[in-house]
């Protein structure tokens, strides 16, 4: 098992039918790989449905995982954002109501705005993003994967990537402050 | 050390935050060492740390415990792994045993019909070949 995967050996155990092994497995990766999916979907549910298929997947492929170019995590992470991009792709071609409008966040302007109510408007505007942009923003910022990793998860060059994350960010403050329009 | 000057700094901050740990590791020197050196730097990473902490505020539940239990509901045990490998072994073993049947037919066969015993002596190909390449591929 590859020495600089530090998931490497847990993998291994799991492939061997050790129950806390695979325990341990979730506990490490269930709450990221969850923010991942809801981050990218906006919906709860809609992400559980995918952790649970990316589990049934790990669980899989666990005994005969080779440690290789990729580090687990980023198998795990190439798995997750295909599934999403997946149910991204079939929202896409259900047309929408005529009615419908992308949702608005509320403006940041209030000081008494709660933890909460900050977190949700920040939500609403994250979900209202260009998808390439949420995308970039969500695995290089919340996933922290570097760069690279994030680069050519979305199949995209570096540059590419930097210009993304920074007309996200812009049109995510702009939304946030109610200056876009 | 990487070279930096005021509109790399710029698209590194407007990309990454204001946060150093975030910047690209080959860069990341020369861009703190930028950011000491030069005042324009301060404004840059104002209105980046501004965002940054916008972004921050966006928390997503933890996943629910009924999750947790499904999820793990599923993983691989011993005795799920042992059972798998003796039904493998049993299939193996009832494939092997077709074959020798159809050999031994055939070799029978052969005794009263050699021209056709030629053509059926070599149905035991049929018995499934152990490639795990197709599996391994996968990940």
């Amino acid at each position: 098992m590859s020495a600089d995967d530090p998931d490497g050996e847990l993998v291994r155990r799991v492939g061997e039918g050790d129950v806390h092994a695979a325990e341990a497995l979730v506990a490490r990766k269930l709450p990221r790989m969850t923010a991942l999916a809801h981050r990218l979907l906006g919906d709860r549910a809609e992400a559980e449905d995918v952790v649970q298929e990316l589990f049934l997947r790990v669980w899989k492929s666990a005994s005969s995982w080779r440690p290789g170019a990729a580090k687990f995590d980023t198998w795990m992470h190439r798995v997750a954002f295909n599934l999403c991009t997946d149910r991204l792709r079939k929202r896409r071609e259900v047309p929408l109501p005529e009615t419908w409008d992308a949702p608005d966040p509320a403006p940041l302007a209030d000081a008494e705005i709660t933890a909460e109510q900050q977190s949700d408007a920040v939500g609403r505007a994250l979900a209202s993003l260009a998808p390439r942009q949420r995308e970039a923003i969500v695995l290089t910022y919340y996933q922290e994967l570097p760069n690279r990793e994030a680069a050519a998860l979305m199949g995209i060059g570096v540059d590419a990537l930097e210009s993304l994350l920074a007309r996200g960010r812009r049109a995510l403050k702009a939304r946030l402050e109610g200056t876009d329009g | 050390m990487a070279e930096m000057d005021l509109n790399r700094f710029e698209t590194l901050v407007t990309a990454y935050g204001a946060a150093p740990d975030r910047w690209p590791d080959d860069e990341r020197a020369a861009a703190q060492a930028f950011a000491r050196a030069d005042p324009r730097a301060a404004a840059l990473l104002a209105e980046a740390d501004a965002i940054d902490a916008l972004l921050f505020a966006h928390r997503v539940a933890e996943p629910s415990r009924t999750l947790r239990a499904m999820v793990i509901e599923g993983a691989p045990t011993k005795r799920r792994l042992t059972g798998r490998a003796r039904m493998w072994w049993t299939g193996l073993g009832i494939a092997l045993a077709g074959a020798s049947g159809m050999l031994a037919g055939s070799a029978a066969t052969a005794a009263l019909e050699p021209i056709t015993a030629n053509v059926l002596m070599y149905s035991h190909d049929d018995v499934p070949a152990l490639d795990y390449s197709a599996e391994e591929n996968a990940l």
